[in-house]
């Protein structure tokens, strides 16, 4: 027994010394790439900050997020949590099916209210005295697939659509929850993938009016793999995705201009810099840009598409754009939408709004 | 500081040993309390003034109460003393909750001071006390070194959530305790199981009853599960802080009194509290309810005695009407079962785990409310009040989320997993496995634990509040 007893002392004492000495000596990083997050740094000592307790609170948040090893340690806890305690979601992530999806629940009413009347105020400021055509079209998020079928809470899909559908009632909306499933998505991350997506890209053109054309793709692939952005939050082992991409020549003659600070620049379709860096899906028009407009040679027609978009709509929007002359993407998560009249012209186009299930039921951030 | 915290597992208390263990023994107290004011000073530097200032003013009334024995001065320097630490809790805990009903009685409108709680102010203003009354009953000498009085009142592992440790039981460590393998092991046991009830159990818990008060879906059902998974999660939540400091007393030489043992499998109110928090309840059963007689006295004289000691207890825990609502059932709840349902529950042994269990319940749904309001309307919920439903949507995933957890919190808070240890060690070779899986076993909750904390499962100990 006191030789077991010897053992365990020093066991518990080697523990906590190295861990300690590796909480005082390591380096602190800057950003988790798992979370996609800037970490906490060291706070600054002052006599002030120290008397009012601050020191110590923002001392407690940066201890927590430069812990050495802090990621393997996450993945223990959820493991732990999920496969012992027998935790139905870690942190709000669960995985089903070999997907990570991410709990959106309940409906957040404050905030659709915010994005409808975001999207009417546009519409009555600069659409509705042009003859464009308005549609709407909504991405369900991955839960719409899963979550009834496994027992977790989601938003009712039928009521949020119907809602935004009746706030909008000067937009035609286009179904595409009906024609989409779980396996047209990333494992590990919130965005469909775009080789799953040209029927949906076809069937939206077709609700709008646009010209059939027939269009091939060749697909290639990223050589690197992609753990997507709840592979990082959920911290659960999980198998990385690969990402995909469509070319062909009127994507590759594409004239891509992106507007972000300064002058406009021109581009590319697919960002291949971006592509290796630490979300590579921001490769789709080079991830989060207010404004980016795609010009086609090669259009046969003189019709011109306006997408208001989120995330989702960086990838579909190359597959769109080959039946318009050109097509305007906008996110108004970057640029004020009170000064659109700034940058787009608003006529005769198609304008589409574009959004995702998630940003809807967290509006706030559009401008 | 808190010891579910990385600053204190990580930074502190590696280094705070190391200086303990290589200092000289004369020097170990001071060690010991320089560590325990940078403890409390870490998160409240404001408040370390008035902890010193009780201190100081414990010091050098007992040495004057202890000089004086037997006279009239004595008396007067000791109902002085007291008088300055309740003045203190009463200022700095209920000065608000005064003025607030102050101004409801007469209309008023005086402004309320907003003065933050002193972490930790009850546990440590009741441990001066005993410590004072003690002098002047002669039941310990006053001490003569400000060092060793300090180091008791201001000792970091029981310093700002108990257990409520009286002077009398650690006078002697304070200048003479062993420091032994086989104690240092059990302590180091004690704190990681301690640690791994808070961080694992009462915090996970917790999000199930924080989920609870934010959902607009509560039904009756709801309610229920709400009420034991709050009272499982104050469970191991201060009965985790206490293994946790009994366990960091052992490592440092001292020996703390246990402070549960095993409340839920009691079969009276009476038992419960034998059972919960039992520094508390002896604290006031000797300061307070057998100096006013006990319940060796009339029985009007019993009920305001008992009235008296319930009303305390329950406003000691907050200033808030709740709390002395709280405290005055259990006060009622123990005179019934004194005069009419002590025989009953001992004749009717199947009712009375089911009476004692939906009483606490209850309790502690009393417990949970910010103030009065919102208490009854819990307790309200509880039997439909309001026309709530029976079961509302969000059950069905919060017992697929929690149900588990639930289950094993509520076997773990029974002596079920202790009988079940020693039922193994008793067969074949069980001992030999269970010895050698003890150390894997703990070294996996301590890395459990580092992970809920590294990845930001950050609660504070509900009992600071108090």
């Amino acid at each position: 027994m006191k030789n077991k007893n010897i053992i365990m002392i020093c066991i518990f004492a080697l523990f906590f010394s190295v861990l300690s000495v590796m909480c005082y000596f390591k380096a602190d990083e800057e950003i988790s790439d798992s979370e996609r997050r800037v970490l906490a740094q060291k706070p600054e000592l002052s006599a002030e900050r120290v008397f009012s307790g601050e020191y110590a609170k923002e001392f407690e948040v940066y201890a927590a997020d430069q812990f050495p090893m802090r990621d393997n340690f996450r993945t223990v806890k959820a493991v732990f949590s999920t496969k012992i305690l027998n935790k139905a979601d870690n942190n709000g992530i669960y995985m089903k099916e070999g997907h990570i999806s991410k709990l959106e629940y309940p409906e957040n009413k404050e905030m659709m209210e915010y994005g409808a009347k975001k999207f009417t105020s546009i519409y009555h400021k600069f659409i509705k005295n042009s003859d464009a055509d308005v549609y709407l079209s909504i991405v369900p998020d991955k839960n719409y697939f899963l979550a009834e079928k496994y027992g977790y809470p989601s938003i009712n899909y039928e009521n949020f659509i119907d809602y935004f559908e009746s706030e909008m009632n000067y937009a035609v909306y286009i179904d595409i929850a009906q024609l989409l499933e779980i396996d047209d998505y990333y494992r590990t991350d919130s965005h469909w993938k775009q080789e799953k997506i040209t029927g949906i890209a076809k069937y939206m053109a077709e609700q709008m009016g646009a010209d059939e054309i027939r269009l091939e793709y060749t697909v290639n692939k990223l050589d690197n793999p992609f753990l997507g952005v709840y592979a990082g939050q959920s911290a659960l082992p999980c198998e990385a995705d690969e990402i995909k991409y469509l070319t062909n020549d009127i994507i590759d003659n594409a004239v891509v201009t992106y507007y972000d600070t300064g002058m406009p620049k021109e581009g590319a379709m697919y960002d291949m810099e971006k592509a290796k860096g630490k979300d590579p899906y921001e490769m789709f028009l080079s991830g989060s840009t207010p404004l980016v407009t795609i010009e086609n040679p090669a259009a046969t027609t003189e019709r011109e598409l306006v997408i208001f978009r989120d995330s989702f709509g960086s990838s579909i929007a190359p597959l769109l754009s080959q039946r318009y002359k050109k097509t305007t993407v906008v996110d108004i998560r970057y640029v004020q939408s009170d000064y659109l009249g700034a940058f787009i012209k608003f006529n005769n186009q198609d304008v589409l709004f574009l959004y995702s299930t998630t940003m809807l039921n967290n509006s706030k951030i559009l401008r | 500081m808190l010891f579910s915290s990385i600053p204190f597992l990580y930074y502190f208390l590696p280094v705070v040993l190391l200086l303990y263990f290589i200092a000289p023994k004369k020097i170990k107290n001071s060690v010991l309390l320089l560590s325990s004011l940078f403890f409390y000073g870490w998160g409240e530097p404001k408040y370390l003034s008035l902890m010193i200032l009780t201190v100081a003013i414990g010091y050098v009334s007992g040495i004057f109460i202890e000089k004086y024995k037997g006279t009239g001065l004595s008396k007067a320097i000791l109902l002085l003393a007291v008088v300055f630490d309740l003045g203190t809790l009463a200022y700095f805990k209920y000065a608000d909750f005064f003025i607030e009903n102050f101004n409801k009685i007469t209309g008023l409108s005086a402004s309320l001071l907003g003065i933050a709680l002193p972490i930790g102010i009850s546990f440590y203003t009741f441990q001066i006390l005993s410590y004072k009354i003690d002098v002047y009953r002669g039941t310990v000498s006053a001490q003569k070194n400000f060092i060793n009085l300090a180091t008791y009142v201001a000792l970091f592992p029981q310093l700002i959530a108990g257990p409520i440790v009286r002077y009398s039981d650690i006078e002697g460590q304070l200048t003479q305790r062993s420091h032994t393998v086989d104690k240092t092991a059990e302590g180091i046991r004690r704190f990681i199981i301690g640690l791994s009830k808070k961080i694992i159990l009462a915090n996970t818990l917790g999000e199930l009853t924080e989920s609870f008060m934010a959902s607009g879906e509560k039904s009756v059902v709801f309610y229920w599960i709400f009420a034991i998974s709050y009272m499982l999660q104050i469970y191991y939540d201060f009965s985790g802080y206490s293994d946790m400091a009994i366990g960091l007393g052992k490592i440092l030489g001292f020996e703390f009194m246990e402070n549960f043992n095993y409340p839920f499998i009691s079969r009276s109110i009476s038992e419960f509290w034998r059972r919960w928090h039992i520094s508390l309840g002896s604290w006031f059963r000797d300061y307070v309810y057998i100096p006013m007689g006990g319940n060796r006295v009339k029985k009007l004289r019993f009920f305001i005695n008992i009235f008296t000691v319930w009303f305390l207890t329950g406003f000691w825990h907050g200033a808030e009407w709740n709390f002395v609502i709280w405290g005055l059932y259990f006060g009622i709840l123990l005179t019934i079962e004194k005069f009419f349902l002590t025989s009953f529950l001992k004749a009717h042994k199947s009712v009375d785990f089911v009476y004692t269990f939906f009483l606490i319940a209850v309790s502690f749904v009393i417990f949970s409310g910010n103030n009065l309001t919102e208490s009854i309307s819990y307790v309200g919920g509880l039997f439909g009040a309001g026309g709530i439903p029976l079961v509302s949507q969000g059950i069905g995933y919060a017992v697929k989320n929690y149900g588990f957890l639930i289950l094993i919190s509520a076997l773990g808070a029974t002596p079920l997993p202790k009988k079940t240890v020693t039922y193994l060690k008793n067969i074949g070779c069980g001992e030999k496995i269970i010895d050698i899986l003890e150390i894997p076993v703990l070294i996996m909750l301590l890395i459990v634990v580092t992970a809920y904390l590294a990845d930001g499962s950050f609660n504070p100990f509900l009992y600071f509040r108090f």
